[in-house]
């Protein structure tokens, strides 16, 4: 019998979160870093959504966040005009970079050397990690507040969302324009997988898909609402998608069918990420939760555990889940109606 | 009705008392040594790295008993923005990020009680 969706939910975080990342396969498995508007990123252990800390020194809304492949440094973009980086192994802040506004997004090169960072100041940074008071290389050109901006290529190129309705690949040495597309409304996310170059953009309520060298167009596929974010399932055989209806959408990549969607968000989702095993994807949310999902569902694997039909815990299993989810729900309608109430944006 | 999937127990949540960053966790242990920043810039060897750690416990050592010495004594402290005000502390939380203060004097009054952001301090002097 097929089994229902258990998803771990994350808490800590008190106010929406706003972006997540993951870091690579490391000797000690694999982290993610999640980015709030409490200003207090936290570090979890990916494959269980553990805590192990929270990054402390940001004066205001973080709004991105990510992890180098080995999760020995973290960085943060803030609503307080700078961008951090951090040792994610003792949680000390190593570097402050001062920027003239809200950062929006940072990301590391693969070898951890260059930090980009991108915000609504409308220019691309690239900062040297290992020369971090010489002034950054600068790239112009966006007309507005810049959501996104990845490394991609091998890091010889730059891949950016912005306000002003356009993705634009930038040449990293030269700083010139390659290609652009533009759209109808906002890009809402973008997600770069390097192995097959596939770039994944969501607006409205559209998930589109992009060869991300060339910028040609793959596919497009509609989802039943507004899309805030969305990520490939690094097999290409699924992708996932979040948005305004706090549910999560789960797509087949080749049919373009939707699969199942699951609830359990108390406000929209805006970030939704595949971890790098692909086996389960992390979901943030407005009602300041973290959510871990199983891609395949009943399947042994972090904190959830396959139980065969029979087995004594399945029945213990059972009856602890339908008593949480008999009570739970109405706890947390309880929290969730009188913190949205209480709460100002 | 379908069966949910069983969980083994819920994810751990932040620690209300600390910022995390659990210094006996295995990874910790193992990438701790590079995490020396003024050792990684020059190749060091073990006894330059033992030696460079006898300093950084003794100076924290001191640090720690100034804390303890400046308890209800009245100090100056000198924040941004050429702020100096002078209050009677009383403690610091564990990762010193806030110093508690009664009678702070500041220059629009005198706040019975209050937290001074450690970050905001640049340095701050008392009497012995």
């Amino acid at each position: 019998m097929a089994m229902r969706q258990t998803p771990l939910t994350c808490s800590g975080h008190t106010r929406p979160v706003v972006d997540l990342a993951f870091s690579g396969i490391t000797p000690y498995g694999y982290f993610l870093i999640s980015a709030c508007k409490d200003g207090k990123p936290m570090l979890r252990q990916g494959d269980t959504g553990d805590w192990i800390g929270t990054f402390l020194g940001h004066k205001g809304a973080v709004w991105g966040a990510t992890l180098n492949n080995e999760a020995t440094k973290a960085a943060t973009a803030a609503a307080d005009f700078t961008a951090k980086v951090w040792d994610a192994v003792t949680g000390d802040e190593v570097l402050t970079l001062a920027h003239k506004h809200i950062v929006k997004s940072v990301n590391f090169t693969q070898d951890s050397s260059c930090l980009l960072t991108g915000g609504n100041d409308k220019i691309i940074r690239i900062y040297d990690l290992n020369k971090p008071e010489a002034e950054p290389q600068e790239i112009t050109g966006h007309t507005s507040a810049i959501k996104k901006a990845l490394w991609c290529n091998n890091d010889t190129q730059i891949l950016s969302a912005a306000d002003d309705k356009t993705v634009r690949l930038w040449d990293r040495n030269s700083t010139e324009v390659v290609k652009q597309l533009s759209f109808d409304m906002s890009v809402s996310s973008m997600e770069y997988i390097p192995d097959g170059e596939v770039l994944v953009i969501t607006y409205g309520k559209t998930i589109a898909f992009y060869n991300a060298l060339s910028l040609d167009m793959i596919k497009t596929v509609d989802a039943p609402a507004s899309i805030h974010s969305a990520s490939l399932h690094p097999d290409k055989d699924f992708f996932v998608a979040g948005g305004d209806d706090f549910k999560l959408y789960k797509f087949d990549y080749g049919t373009k069918e939707e699969l199942e969607s699951y609830k359990g968000h108390f406000g929209p989702v805006h970030c939704v990420r595949f971890s790098p095993d692909g086996e389960l994807y992390a979901s943030g949310s407005e009602d300041g939760t973290l959510r871990l999902w199983q891609t395949a569902v009943g399947k042994t694997y972090g904190l959830w555990k396959c139980v065969l039909p029979g087995e004594f815990s399945l029945t213990i299993g059972f009856l602890v889940t339908s008593l949480t989810k008999a009570l739970l729900p109405r706890l947390l309608d309880l929290a969730g109606s009188w913190w949205f109430q209480t709460s100002s944006v | 009705m379908r069966p949910h999937v069983s969980v083994l127990r819920l994810p751990r949540g932040p620690d209300p008392n600390g910022r995390g960053f659990d210094p006996n966790s295995p990874r910790f242990i193992a990438l701790c040594p590079t995490t020396i920043s003024a050792s990684t810039e020059t190749g060091t060897d073990s006894v330059q790295i033992r030696e460079e750690q006898r300093a950084r416990s003794v100076l924290r050592e001191s640090f720690l008993r100034t804390l303890i010495a400046m308890t209800n004594k009245q100090v100056q402290f000198h924040m941004y923005e050429r702020v100096k005000v002078e209050a009677k502390f009383g403690a610091s939380d564990i990762d010193v990020l806030n110093f508690q203060v009664s009678e702070l004097h500041t220059p629009i009054g005198v706040q019975k009680e209050a937290l001074l952001r450690c970050q905001d301090v640049i340095s701050y002097s008392f009497d012995l």
